[in-house]
């Protein structure tokens, strides 16, 4: 089944610069509410799975999502962290809870 | 923004207990029991609904029990979602069961 067109946009490369989203969760949500509204930097392309969110609700979980691998600045999450500048968390979120910003958030650590 | 009752990474102040066990009876029978019921030929549901009913439990609920409790409740939520056993079906199983004589068999309790 190709499920391509399904797909919220295309396959982002290594370096877009996107912002985890900050609606209100599916019921069976898989994004850390830590992250909800952070800038981040696409690492890598995990691959694509079916959808937890309507697995979760015994459906067939599809259109499959794109997976990615997600990093962080340490201080853009925490206001008030206290370690490097450069500190980084590298976080798996799904396509579908992430925008692609028009600028680069911030320079790549 | 809505949270879920899991979802607390970053909060602060929960100790965490290192010290390992080794697993009882009856969370084993809860694992094996799981497994049964995800593999084939029932393949009744997939750990994502496990997961999601899990995570729909009050706070109170959710600290209370314990990992292995929480998922046989929610083994027994998701069946009766499922319409593969009602809950009178399963109900009437456990009482049958508890009439059982009780037989204490120690090999089988006996942790490695």
């Amino acid at each position: 089944m190709n499920t391509a067109s399904n797909a919220t946009h295309a396959v982002l490369a290594t370096g877009t610069a996107v912002r985890v989203k900050n609606s209100p969760p599916e019921i069976h949500c898989r994004t850390p509410y830590y992250l909800r509204g952070v800038p981040g930097q696409v690492d890598t392309l995990v691959g694509r799975f079916r959808d937890p969110s309507l697995l979760a609700f015994n459906k067939p979980g599809l259109p499959m999502r794109y997976l990615y691998r997600v990093r962080f600045k340490q201080k853009d999450i925490w206001p008030d962290y206290a370690g490097s500048p450069a500190d980084t968390l590298v976080a798996d979120i799904f396509e579908h809870w992430l925008d692609v910003l028009k600028e680069p958030a911030h320079e790549r650590a | 923004m809505e949270k879920r009752v899991n979802d607390v990474g970053g909060l602060p102040g929960m100790t965490i207990r290192q010290e390992t066990h080794p697993a009882t009876l009856h969370q084993k029978r809860v694992d094996a029991l799981y497994a049964l019921l995800t593999s084939p030929p029932v393949s009744a549901f997939r750990v994502d609904s496990i997961r999601r009913t899990i995570e729909s439990n009050t706070p109170e609920d959710y600290r209370n029990f314990g990992y292995y409790d929480k998922w046989i409740r929610a083994v027994h939520k998701v069946l009766i979602e499922q319409q593969i056993l009602t809950a009178e079906e399963i109900e009437a199983r456990m009482q049958e069961i508890r009439k059982r004589p009780v037989v204490v068999e120690t090999a089988a309790c006996a942790n490695p």
